[in-house]
């Protein structure tokens, strides 16, 4: 079946059997690796996408299902000069990260996380982000990393 | 000089931008991919394995069965008392566990190829499963080892009978750990690619490419030098990724058939937690005498560890039990020490190495029987362990199992520890003020929890040699090159799963080159471009990898400053290179760059002194040969919710001696992360096989691991007593799993009077132990 949708703010269509997974159809038909797959099972949200600003496990989704959707992804954060998106620059900075594969879906769900609730509290960020699992951080760094780009929109914000 | 501060870590960018390269993202033309079919029966022969119907499904290119693949691993070791068993690369005859592979599908996708795999049909003729390492044995798993064991080891010194007959207490315990899974995010995966009959390239998240490398040598019968073993990022590994397993023999096996045409498997999680290493499934027996004092006098130990349905490759049965046996005792004094251990196999996933090996279970057995211990005596947990902690001044320590204990740290780390709780503004002393409170006038009670640890790090070649095996892992090697523009290329023997090599090694090589941090290259993970090494495993590749670094760039620096003494006429002692400058002592200006004496080495030969070979590269293998004993406590406070018997925890405090620091965030994070694993193994994560020997926790719905929900703030110190290798390092990467699981028994034991013999420390348990104290509910 052929499905079109936008990635990252661009037109994308593709050709796929219903069964395919979204996870599937952006890691193989468009080669956005920057999507993980951790369970293939819907609980460690390493596939987080956002479909119409909200956070999607792939794996679950199938692709015929994300149709005339607007899908954000990992690799749409960078911003087109190089520079990191805030949460990115934060989990750099606050170790957020180690192995890097939960990293991507863990970064989507702080994005929607923000984009609904730009000052969270730590419990706050603890409750969203244990939608996801990492087996590496301990968590606080994470928690730290949220915190952080929390603070440092609000700071951009204040300067607009 | 960048050693020893925190810097942007190399690989962060590429993580975070979705452009890691893992394994699974690998897209090759042509390709196609593998599915496995497994066993649904825990023991079982094989009457046949029809595979007709899956080769007619369109898309299915060929189906291998266990009797085309005529290989299989047998992990060897010379001690007595260990019975060497074959794993197969497909079961052949026999299935022994649910979720061995029996078959494997190649077709143009991965949802093909599954299609095939659930279309290959197997006539299974049942024999009686054994999932309990101490159940009665009906059908042996292995013809072999007729009562299950495969191997036997005691442990022993002194005279225990005696010592206990002359204790004032003798306290006994019987304990049960929690069968764990490691659980990368990144499960298992596999690309095998021939480019003839001869020649092999691997792609593989593995921890150990070069011992992969060598291991496939040997079964496929070809040059090391005609196999290329590559681990791109790898997603966590633990130690369940420093294991071949018959999944990749077969791969690289059935990818042989057909040169030029890549086949991948990617596992999914299902697949991980049935097939992938488990740990920690083991029984501890001990009975502990005691002085009036509560000088610990003999310990006398019985330990089963379930080690599964086969002897994982290369690391062998003998890696829990062994490690069990040989590091029992822990930071504490001792003489008089007698353990069996046993490894037992069953109709279960194969144990292997898991983050901190057998240690998070004997520190949650020896911290138990200290605080029977204290309470049999009246004497407080911490003074207990004070009274017998390994001390400075009884450095080296010899321990009973002949290791030699370098550190003697224990008890600074400990009252480090409990100089740093806090909760609530409460310290140590005000908390035990709160719990006699809570006790009198009601409310939740609160408990408070010990474990004291050491952790054997960076084993050189004589503190490997315990399990004697064929290979000894003490050494790793390092090219550092000094390219013609100055810039530093370090090709290293280590892997990274998380652990930050590309920039702790960076900052070793700049540092003691004296380039900056930016101009270093670190390439590691390719059996083509580092030398050797043997990997990720046991806290080793800061201090080994990390001194075979340092020793590289010192070697290289040396050559590149000789040079620049004939270039520039000057005394190679007086020189010196700052951020790729040349110094000469007395001069605050440069005399020239690293930059030109390297153009010199590699461009303009005609310059070089006589007797100068051209190029300026070094490799240097590094091996401590004894190992470094990294000291660590952490003590927990917990709350105790009566009406659910929920275990709340309100502070977790852990102090580590990690020697120098290379890198502060990276060492936090890698005691931080372990600190999570081991909470997730003390109260959550648990392996259940039914009695048929099926699989009750087989996917992330039912194996819990903990999500930042669950996870507490931690209180984390440090102790920085250099280590004796080049860099005075001490590993940290495992110490952290080793004390939840006792801390956190102990703090109920404190909190409630309930002494947990059972892990994991659920509320479901906590609450049953209530209930029989009639506690529960109030």
């Amino acid at each position: 079946m052929r499905v079109e949708f936008t990635v990252n703010g661009s037109a994308e269509s593709v050709e796929v059997e219903p069964r395919v997974t979204l996870a599937d159809a952006l890691r193989e038909e468009l080669g956005l690796t920057g999507t993980h797959l951790g369970c293939e099972h819907g609980v460690c949200g390493a596939c987080t996408v956002l479909v119409d600003e909200q956070p999607v496990r792939s794996c679950l989704m199938l692709a015929v299902q994300a149709r005339n959707a607007s899908l954000q992804t990992i690799e749409g954060l960078e911003r087109e000069n190089g520079s990191l998106h805030p949460l990115q620059q934060a989990f750099s900075d606050c170790h957020g990260l180690q192995c890097g594969f939960c990293t991507p879906g863990m970064v989507m769900t702080a994005v929607h996380l923000l984009a609904t609730n730009p000052d969270p509290t730590r419990d706050e960020i603890r409750a969203e982000m244990s939608a996801n699992i990492c087996r590496c951080t301990g968590y606080n760094s994470i928690v730290d990393s949220v915190e952080q780009a929390a603070t440092a929109r609000g700071a951009l914000a204040r300067d607009d | 000089m960048t050693i020893g501060q925190t810097v942007t870590r190399k690989e962060d960018h590429r993580l975070l931008t979705g452009r890691g390269r893992f394994v699974s993202d690998l897209q090759l033309s042509p390709m196609r991919h593998v599915a496995f079919t497994r066993s649904i029966v825990a023991h079982a022969h094989l009457a046949t394995v029809d595979t007709s119907e899956a080769l007619a499904l369109p898309g299915v290119r060929a189906v291998f069965t266990g009797a085309d693949i005529p290989l299989a691993l047998r992990a060897q070791s010379a001690l007595p008392g260990y019975v060497e068993t074959d794993q197969p690369a497909l079961a052949v005859g026999k299935v022994r566990f649910v979720g061995e592979a029996l078959a494997a599908v190649i077709a143009d996708n991965r949802y093909l190829a599954e299609d095939g795999a659930e279309l290959v049909d197997v006539d299974y003729s049942p024999l009686q499963p054994l999932v309990d390492a101490t159940g009665v044995v009906i059908d042996p798993v292995h013809d072999d080892a007729p009562d299950n064991i495969l191997i036997r080891r005691i442990f022993e010194n002194g005279d225990v009978d005696t010592a206990l007959e002359q204790s004032a207490v003798v306290v006994r315990r019987d304990l049960t750990t929690n069968r764990h899974a490691g659980n990368p995010m990144e499960c298992r995966a596999t690309v095998a690619l021939w480019e003839d009959h001869r020649n092999l390239t691997v792609w593989s998240g593995t921890q150990v490419p070069h011992l992969v490398r060598n291991m496939l040598a040997e079964q496929l019968d070809l040059p090391e030098g005609n196999i290329r073993v590559i681990a791109p990022d790898v997603g966590g590994g633990f130690g369940v990724k420093a294991v071949l397993y018959p999944e990749d023999l077969a791969i690289c096996a059935m990818a042989r058939t057909m040169p030029g045409t890549a086949l991948k498997w990617v596992e999914d999680r299902v697949e991980h937690l049935h097939a992938a290493s488990h740990a920690r499934d083991h029984r501890y027996e001990v009975e502990a005498g005691f002085a009036d004092d509560g000088e610990l006098l003999a310990l006398r130990v019985d330990a089963t560890c379930n080690v599964g349905a086969y002897s994982v490759y290369p690391w062998t049965v003998g890696i829990e039990p062994l490690m069990a046996g040989g590091l029992f005792t822990g930071p504490y004094r001792l003489e008089h020490y007698r353990c069996l251990v046993r490894g037992v196999t069953t109709n279960t996933s194969p144990s292997g190495p898991y983050r901190g090996v057998a240690r998070p279970a004997t520190v949650f057995a020896m911290e138990a029987v200290l605080d029977s211990g204290a309470r049999a005596l009246g004497i407080s947990g911490a003074d207990i362990r004070r009274r017998n902690l390994i001390a400075p001044d009884d450095i080296p320590y010899r321990m009973p199992t002949r290791l030699v204990d370098d550190s003697g740290h224990y008890l600074e780390c400990f009252e480090k520890a409990l100089d740093l709780v806090e909760h609530n503004g409460l310290d140590y002393d005000g908390l035990r003020a709160e719990q006699q409170k809570r006790v009198a006038h009601g409310g939740n009670p609160i408990g408070i929890g010990f474990a004291v640890y050491n952790e054997l790090t960076g084993l050189g070649r004589a503190a490997s040699a315990g399990p004697r095996m064929p290979f000894r892992t003490g050494h790793e090697a390092c090219t550092v090159r000094i390219n013609p523009e100055g810039s530093v290329t370090v090709l290293s023997g280590v892997t990274s799963q998380g652990q930050g090599l590309e920039t702790t090694l960076a900052q070793v090589v700049a540092g003691t080159i004296g380039v900056g941090f930016d101009d270093v290259q670190v390439r590691y993970g390719d059996t083509n471009e580092s030398l050797w090494g043997f990997g990720a495993f046991s806290s080793r590749q800061a201090v080994i990898a990390g001194g075979a670094a340092l020793q590289s760039a010192e070697a290289v620096l040396e050559k590149a400053l000789a040079l620049a003494a004939e270039l520039y006429e000057a005394n190679a002692d007086d020189l010196t290179l700052t951020n790729g400058n040349i110094m000469v002592a007395g001069s605050p200006q440069p005399i020239g760059t690293l930059a030109d004496v390297a153009r010199v080495a590699y461009l303009e030969s005609n310059r070089l002194p006589a007797g100068f070979e051209p190029g300026l590269e070094s490799t240097r293998f590094y091996d401590p040969v004894m190992g470094a004993f990294a000291a660590g406590a952490q003590v927990v406070v917990i709350e105790i919710e009566r009406s659910t018997g929920e275990l709340k925890i309100l502070d977790l405090v852990c102090v580590e001696d990690s020697g120098r620091i290379l890198n502060p965030q990276i060492v936090e994070g890698q005691v931080a992360g372990s600190l999570a694993q081991g909470i997730g193994g003390a109260l959550y994560e648990h392996l259940v096989y039914d009695d048929d020997g099926n699989l009750k926790t087989g996917t992330l719905l039912d194996y819990l691991m903990p999500t930042s929900a669950e996870t507490p703030e931690f209180t984390l110190g440090h102790l920085t007593h250099h280590a004796d290798n080049p860099l005075g390092v001490r590993g940290v990467g495992e110490g952290g799993t080793l004390g939840p699981a006792a801390t956190l028994a102990g703090a109920v034991a404190d909190a409630v009077g309930l002494e947990i013999d059972e892990l994991p420390i659920t509320p479901a348990r906590i609450w049953d132990g209530l209930a029989q104290q009639g506690g529960a509910g109030t």
